[in-house]
Order: structure tokens, then C-alpha cells, then sequence
């Protein structure tokens, strides 16, 4: 008998950061830019100590402002994605949920459209046009989490059945009104809107956004977490969970919210990135568990090594071009399942 | 209680993480600088001299060639095919997905945009990087010259863009002198065959097609209407125009149609009175007369002495 | 007839469960009249006592199991467990006086037997936590209580299903309770897992003085078994009282609607068997 101790945890961790890490310095080294690892080295240091570096101030300028902020939205992006299908795999007691099974994403995506639609009639000051794109899909998202869990409902009360159905339901609604949306758009827009549904980490964004990203990632796996003894019960049955004094109802509302937020919030800056929030649970499972005091962190990390590889892949295979990081998770991830799959019933 | 304090903690150390990751804008070094406003209305802030210049359209990198700057142009897409040479500069990607890295690498003075081509996102995610771009918007022949005309003296080359302005009002004036007298033809801009796909009366092409003694006989405020192919045999237009650089595919295609239902009932197919037009047409630069040109012959082929 | 019905005068220290006139009603929505009705029910469990639950299906022994465990709220009555409502008390400190063993819903990802004992610890303590050493001795203690030890390190889904009874009464041993609650534990075991089963919980019950109840619609291990029983009927509980002076023919023949015949033995347990339509 050697139960999860909190050391073990955090030495797991501490491998899965120094993963992350080598990915990382990696990544920062391929783009349109030739950068030696030296130089590498320098320039990040330069940034971790928060002074200018002395190279070059192109290539600088290119690591700080374009590569950095890329892979650090990758990192956030592929870490909520996780987390999130993590917490929804229990939550509905469904191995197959990923984060987009409660249509949130499509939420997102048909507010992400209509702001598209509106902004030109609107006359924005520039800080809020900036972010008007991914607001939309916020506000989006917001009212689909309140629209499935109101018709989620059983009996007054959250229920993982009915949610699961009326997450589908919405969520096949909202989606249908995006293909409509579509047509409605200056062609010009049109194929920005196809290159953010797949999924695209190309664009720089205003930092402000980042920083939002990035503290609601925090916040969002800190309400989780701290479920996770929960989680382990509720895998075991919703009874016999409630028989150990699990508070059913809470939990599972707690962790619907923050795993809708933390997909709104991913969504929201890079578009539906598949694949990733259904995978790198079931991948980091067969590694370490199905505990998940370790599960959710290991996750998180899983997420972020896994989209930067993918964003990394996406903008070096076909240079200059960029194929969509939704288009690199797609190509990998669905064999990978397969795999997975057979591996399960074997 | 134990929630609200973690949860705080992590708050915390989100708060830091994100402060010292935020990444900082660059200033560009003290070069002159002036300010002009785009055919947008943005204003953007340009070196006073131009020596570096990336386009992500097309058409501004037919227009930067027609103006002589073409040493100048260090970077552009990878469907800036014309002319010929161009297809030999860097590529930065595609234009609405253009890589940013590329382009910053480049280190351009300006960067050549379109409205209706490139997106909005390039446009701030360039800004914020502290490069410049000018956008151009034109939505008609005339506004095609004198858009290129205010370019020219942007990028320090007003002497060719007068020239070039010239140029082409002369020859489209010919144009209009040989077609004076005659009645415009009826056509159907075919932009998609299925679904079926036309211009509207707003679009830039709409105008040129009045300059080729043309008139669009889809009367739509859309852009780029869907257009039901009963309507479109119940109109019969006396022409068909398509956009290609491969006629020939365009012959094929036609002899395909021919043989559909409803299709088969339309006039213009039955007599193949059909015309095409290079793709000059959809790019918003100097060759947009070419395609007046080309267009006007082929459908008033007895004002410009030839057989059809 | 037996109701034993206490008032607060009678309630004395030894009586560790009191379950007093507690009735239900169930109706699927608001605005329909009450399918299912549970009338008023009463008996008592002493500590180191097995109260069984008897009668066919659909005559709420289940709605009574959980009534007692606090997950339904009576109609009128109350159910007092050491004096407190078990419908008011929170869920966390529930759990660590009332242990449910009832048919376990599938495991969604496979565990192992010492895993699945340990969640048993989980009502102990912080909502987020890690199982110390404590934890794992008290885990160990239960699964050898139950002659289980040699599964440790085995998948649920491995062992049989007498084996995973046990584990299952380990796990609620594990929450070191004061109230034990088995819903119908036998159900699917054959005679000798049975058998086995209820003489482990028996010896449990005495050892660690629990307060016991357990559904169930063998009346034979019943009456072999529990020191009380309590027989229902359509919502209805017809009597309370030692196996020997409820398992009367009349009765349970009305109750189960077939020819029976009861034998009182040697050591005062009652015996039932079916009887032939020509006997």
C-alpha cells in the first residue's frame, strides 16, 4: 500500500516542468530566424532577470515580442485545454469528454463571429478593438456555460447526465448558427474566421490578454485541485461518493464553472484547438494514474508540452506558410487515439 | 475556508507570473518620422524615407513594380506572382496568414496592406510589434488610380505615380471613346458555378464591367451573392465572364456546363458567348485597365475589329 | 403488534439508532400525486445489533436505508442517530459515523483494492488531502477484519464477487463508523460467499459494537443472522421483533404470497422453506 504523497507529487511535477522546459528552449530555437542556443541562453536570461539583452536587437526584439509570447500562449492554451478535459472526464463520468463536449467552444466561436460582424458599425477606441475579437467570444462562452448548466438542471440541481445532453444539444445549436454566421461576413473575414475555428496561435495579441489567459489558468486549476480528493470519489460512483461525504452537487458545480471557463478563456484567444483536452488526460493516465491530486497537474504540464510541440510543428513544417495548430493536433492526435483505443480493449 | 485561501495564494503567484512574463513593446530608434493617413483612416507613423518595403497583397506588389520600387521590395507573399520577378522575392507566407517572424526579420519601413484581402489581426498584431503598415482600400477603376497615385507618393515615388495615373486614364479614355456609342452588354460575372456566384453592384468589379461596356445583371447589395441558377438562365445574359488564367480550363469547364440541366437553357452557353479575363481583374492594381481591355474586346469584339 | 414507537422518555443511552414514526413520499414531479409512500416506521438498533430489513420488492426497504443514512429527508418523523437527525448533519461529519456497502456502480478506471479501501479515509480530515500513515494502518486493520488482506495489491476488477463484498465492507470499516448500512450486500454472491460474508460481519458487528442494518429479502439468512428484524410491506412495516416472533406462517405467507412453512430450531432461529402446492 503506498498511497499519493504531496512529495511525490511535486517531484513528478518538477520532472514534468523540466520537460516542459527543454520543449521550450527547443521551440524558441526554430522559426524564420537562425538563433544559437548561446544566444538563446543569453537573450532568456535576459528576460527572466527582466533587464534588455546586449544581441542584436533584431533577434531579440523577434524572441521577446513574437516567439516568447507565442510559446507562452501555447504553454496556457494547452494547459487549461488539459486540465479542462481532465475535469470533464470525471465530471461526467465519461471518458470520451473533451472540453468542447458541453459546447462552450461553439459558444465561443458564434461570439467570436458576431463581434467580427458588428465591429466595423461600431466606432471602438483602439485599446478595446484590439480585444473586442476575443471578447466576443468571451461574453460567447459565458452565456453558453449559464445556457447548458440552466437547462442542465435536474430537479434544481446540477445533474451529469442531463448536463452531458444538454451541453451536446446547445452545443450542435450554436454550431449550425456559426456556419450561417459565415455567410454573413465580408469575404475578407471569412478566412480569418476558418483559420481561428481550427485553431491558430499566429496572431500576436495585445499582452493584456495574456495576462488574462494566464491568471485565469491559475485561478481555474486552483478551484479544481482542490476538488481532486473529490474527483477520485466521484470516479467511484455519484452514490457511493456522497455516501464518504462528498458534497455531490458542489463539487460538480465548482469544476463545471472552472473547466468552462478555463475552454471559454483558451478559446477565446486561439480558436478550437482539437484533440488535446481528450488526449493528453488519457496519455498522462496511463502514465501516472487515474489519481487525480496527480492527474490534474500532470495534465496541465501534458497540455503544454503537447500544444508547443504542435504549434512548433505547425510553423516550421511548411515555412514560410503556417498550417493551424488545430490542423498538427488533428493529424497527430487522431491516430494517436486510435492507438490509444485498442491499446484499452487489448 | 480552505478554498478562498488557496485559492488567493494562487491568485498571487499568478498575478507575479504574469507581470514578469508581460512582454514589452520596442521603440524603434530615432529616425524621422512623418504621419500620413491610410485609405482606411488610420494614421500611421512612416520613416520619411522608404527603403524597405514588404507587401502582403498581390496587387500592392504589382503596383511597388509599375512604380520602379521593385529594388526596394524585400518581401511579399507566396501567390505575389506578377510580374514574373516577384515570384523570386522572399516569401513571408500567405496574406492572410502571413508569418510574423518573417516579416520583423525583414526589417521593413512600411508594409503594404489591403482591406479587403488581409486581416485586421495582421494589421495590429504588425503594429504592436512597432511596424508600420499602410492599408489600401479601393472600391472602383478610378479609385484603383488614384489609390496607387497616393501610394506612389508615400513611398517617395510621386514622379512615377503621376506617370502611371496618366497612363492609365489615357488608355482607359480611349477606351471609353471606342465604346461610346454602343449599348452595354448584359453580363454575368461568374465567380462560383456551384454553388452558383456573382458580384454585386457595390464590388470594384461591378465598376470595371461598366468600363468594358458591360452591366452585371445581378442587382444585390452582397458582396458576393449566392445567386439561384433559375434567375440567373431567366435574365439571359448575352455574356458569360469568367476570371482565369487558364482559358483553356475555362473552355472545358463551359462544354461541362453545357450539358447540365438548366445550364443547357441558358443562351449565353448555348452560343458559347463566353469571355475570360485574366485574373488581373480580382487584383486591385495596374493591370486593372489590361482587364477593361481584355473584357471589351471580348464582348464587343465589332468595335475592336475582331472575329469572336 | 410490535412498533416499539419511543418517545424521548424512553430513549435510553444504549439505543444508538432511533428511527421514530419516519414516513416518505416520492412523486416524480411537483404537480403528480405520490407514487411511492412509506408509512410510518419505527424500531431501535443497539450497538453490536443486526437490524434486518425484510420484504419483497417495492415494499421500501431501500427508501428506509436511506432515510437512515441521510439522503432523504422524512416526511414527518426523524431518524436520530446517537440524538442528532441524520438529514441535518453535514455530509463530511455523516460520513464518519454512517458507513453505506450497497451494489457498487462500475469503476469508470481501474483501481486497485488498497486504493478503493483508502477513499474509506477520505471523510476524515481536509476536503483536499493526502493519506498519511494513520490512514494506511486503519486501511490495513480493515481489510484484514475482513480476511481480505491477501488482495491488496489486486485490480477490482480481478477478483470475484465475493471477494469485492469484502472489499467493499473494508472500505467501510475503514470510515470507522458507528453505523453500519448494507443494502441488499448479498445479492449476487452464491449460498458459500454468503454465508461467508454475514458470519465476518457478525463477528465484526460484536467486536467493534456497531449499530448494523441490512436489507435484505433472504429471509433464511435473516433469520440466521440478525438479532432483529423488521418486516415491510408496501411501504408498510408490518412488525418489529426477534426473527422467531415475526417469521410467523400466516404473516409471511400473506407478505410474500406463496405456501411457506416455518420450523423453529434447536438454538431459537427460525427456519423457512417454500412449500409444493400439493404438500
Amino acid at each position: 500500500m503506498q498511497p499519493l504523497t504531496l512529495s511525490k507529487v511535486a517531484v513528478r511535477c518538477g520532472i514534468l516542468a523540466l520537460i516542459l522546459f527543454v520543449v521550450v528552449v527547443v521551440a524558441l530555437k526554430f522559426g524564420a530566424v537562425p538563433v544559437s542556443l548561446y544566444g538563446l541562453a543569453k537573450d532568456l536570461i535576459g528576460v527572466l532577470i527582466g533587464r534588455s539583452s546586449n544581441i542584436s536587437s533584431e533577434y531579440g526584439m523577434i524572441i521577446r515580442e513574437i516567439r516568447l509570447p507565442r510559446i507562452a500562449l501555447g504553454i496556457f492554451v494547452g494547459a487549461s485545454l488539459s486540465v479542462a478535459g481532465t475535469s470533464f472526464q470525471a465530471l461526467l463520468r465519461n471518458p470520451l469528454a473533451d472540453p468542447y463536449v458541453l459546447g462552450v467552444s461553439y459558444g465561443a466561436a458564434v461570439g467570436s463571429v458576431l463581434a467580427l460582424i458588428i465591429e466595423p458599425h461600431l466606432a471602438l477606441q483602439p485599446e478595446i478593438a484590439a480585444v473586442f475579437t476575443p471578447l466576443g467570444g468571451f461574453i460567447g462562452a459565458t452565456l453558453t456555460i449559464a445556457a447548458v448548466y440552466l437547462l442542465g438542471r435536474y430537479h434544481g440541481d446540477i445533474d451529469s447526465k442531463t448536463l452531458l445532453l444538454s451541453g451536446v444539444i446547445v452545443g450542435s445549436f450554436f454550431s449550425a448558427m456559426i456556419l450561417l454566421l459565415i455567410t454573413m461576413l465580408p469575404s475578407s473575414s471569412t478566412r480569418g474566421v476558418v483559420y481561428w475555428l481550427m485553431g491558430d496561435l499566429s496572431t500576436p495579441m495585445p499582452p493584456i490578454l495574456g495576462w488574462v489567459l494566464r491568471t485565469g489558468f491559475f485561478a481555474g486549476f486552483a478551484l479544481i485541485y482542490l476538488t481532486a480528493s473529490d474527483l477520485n470519489l466521484l470516479l467511484a460512483g455519484e452514490k457511493e461518493a456522497m455516501h464518504l461525504g462528498v458534497d455531490v452537487k458542489k463539487v460538480q458545480l465548482v469544476v463545471y464553472l472552472a473547466a468552462s471557463a478555463l475552454t471559454g478563456l483558451a478559446v477565446s484567444v486561439s480558436g478550437s484547438i482539437g484533440y488535446v483536452g481528450l488526449i493528453v488526460p488519457h496519455v498522462m493516465r496511463m502514465i501516472f494514474g487515474t489519481d487525480y491530486r496527480m492527474l490534474l497537474p500532470a495534465s496541465a504540464f501534458g497540455g503544454a508540452i503537447a500544444v508547443v510541440i504542435a504549434d512548433t510543428m505547425a510553423r516550421t513544417v511548411a515555412a514560410p506558410s503556417e498550417l493551424g495548430v488545430g490542423a498538427v493536433t488533428a493529424i497527430a492526435g487522431a491516430p494517436l487515439f486510435i492507438y490509444l483505443l485498442r491499446r484499452r480493449l487489448a | 475556508m480552505v478554498y478562498g485561501r488557496a485559492a488567493l495564494a494562487f491568485l498571487l503567484v499568478a498575478v507575479t507570473a504574469g507581470l514578469t512574463v508581460q512582454a514589452r513593446g520596442q521603440t524603434t530608434s530615432a529616425t524621422a518620422l512623418r504621419e500620413v493617413t491610410d485609405e482606411t483612416g488610420r494614421v500611421v507613423r512612416l520613416p520619411t524615407q522608404i527603403g524597405r518595403i514588404v507587401s502582403l497583397a498581390p496587387s500592392s506588389t504589382e503596383t511597388v513594380y509599375a512604380l520602379g520600387l521593385q529594388d526596394k521590395l524585400v518581401g511579399d507573399t507566396e501567390y505575389c506572382d506578377y510580374p514574373p520577378d516577384a515570384a523570386k522575392k522572399h516569401k513571408v507566407g500567405g496574406a492572410i496568414n502571413p508569418n510574423m517572424e518573417e516579416i520583423a526579420a525583414l526589417r521593413p519601413d512600411v508594409v503594404l496592406v489591403v482591406k479587403s484581402l488581409n486581416r485586421l489581426e495582421t494589421v495590429r498584431a504588425l503594429e504592436q510589434l512597432g511596424i508600420p503598415v499602410y492599408s489600401t482600400d479601393p472600391h472602383s477603376v478610378i479609385g484603383v488610380i488614384e489609390s496607387m497615385k497616393r501610394l506612389s507618393e508615400v513611398l517617395g515615388a510621386g514622379d512615377a505615380g503621376a506617370k502611371l495615373e496618366r497612363t492609365l486614364r489615357e488608355r482607359l479614355a480611349a477606351i471609353q471613346t471606342k465604346l461610346k456609342d454602343g449599348t452595354p452588354k448584359r453580363v454575368f460575372f461568374v465567380v462560383w458555378t456551384e454553388p452558383l456566384q456573382s458580384i454585386g453592384k457595390k464590388t470594384f468589379i461591378a465598376d470595371l464591367l461598366t468600363y468594358s461596356g458591360a452591366t452585371s445583371v445581378v442587382e444585390s447589395q452582397q458582396d458576393w451573392p449566392k445567386f439561384s441558377l433559375e434567375e440567373a438562365v431567366r435574365l439571359q445574359p448575352e455574356y458569360l465572364v469568367f476570371a482565369s488564367s487558364h482559358s483553356d480550363n475555362v473552355k472545358n469547364d463551359v462544354e461541362t456546363l453545357a450539358v447540365k440541366p438548366g445550364w443547357s437553357a441558358m443562351e449565353a452557353i448555348k452560343r458559347r458567348k463566353i469571355a475570360v479575363v485574366s485574373d488581373a481583374i480580382n487584383r486591385p492594381g495596374p493591370r486593372i485597365v489590361d482587364a477593361v481591355e481584355e473584357l471589351a474586346r471580348q464582348i464587343h469584339p465589332e468595335v475592336f475589329g475582331e472575329k469572336n | 403488534m410490535e412498533r416499539g414507537a419511543p418517545d424521548g422518555s424512553r430513549m435510553n443511552a444504549d439505543v444508538r439508532l432511533s428511527v421514530e414514526q419516519v414516513s416518505y413520499a416520492y412523486s416524480p414531479n411537483p404537480s403528480q400525486a405520490p407514487i411511492f409512500t412509506l408509512e410510518a416506521t419505527s424500531f431501535q438498533v443497539k450497538p453490536g445489533e443486526i437490524v434486518g430489513v425484510l420484504g419483497p420488492n417495492a415494499s421500501g426497504k431501500s427508501t428506509v436505508l436511506r432515510l437512515i443514512a441521510g439522503a432523504l429527508q422524512p416526511l414527518s418523523g426523524r431518524i436520530l442517530l446517537n440524538g442528532a437527525e441524520t438529514h441535518l448533519m453535514e455530509p463530511r461529519a455523516r460520513a464518519q459515523k454512517i458507513a453505506m456497502v450497497q451494489q457498487e456502480s462500475q469503476l469508470l478506471f481501474p483501481a486497485k483494492v488498497w486504493e478503493f479501501v483508502l477513499q474509506g479515509r477520505h471523510p476524515h480530515g481536509k476536503s483536499l488531502r493526502f493519506e498519511n500513515d494513520d490512514d494506511v494502518v486503519i486501511a490495513t486493520h480493515a481489510l484484514r477484519q475482513v480476511g481480505a488482506d491477501h488482495l491488496t495489491d489486486r485490480w477490482m476488477d480481478e477478483i470475484s464477487g465475493g471477494e469485492k463484498q469484502r472489499v467493499i465492507l473494508a472500505r467501510a470499516l475503514a470510515q470507522q463508523p458507528v453505523l453500519l448500512l448494507l443494502d441488499e450486500p448479498t445479492l449476487h454472491l452464491d449460498i458459500g460467499a454468503q454465508v461467508d460474508f454475514l458470519h465476518t460481519l457478525k463477528k465484526l458487528t460484536a467486536v467493534n459494537r456497531y449499530a448494523v442494518v441490512i436489507v435484505t429479502h433472504e429471509l433464511n439468512l435473516a433469520g440466521e443472522y440478525a438479532d432483529q428484524v423488521a418486516l415491510m410491506q408496501k411501504g408498510k412495516c408490518l412488525r418489529v421483533g426477534t426473527p422467531a416472533s415475526v417469521y410467523q406462517r400466516d404473516l409471511l405467507e400473506q407478505v410474500f404470497q406463496t405456501r411457506l412453512m416455518v420450523e423453529q430450531r434447536v438454538n431459537g432461529r427460525p427456519k423457512v422453506s417454500v412449500l409444493e402446492s400439493s404438500e
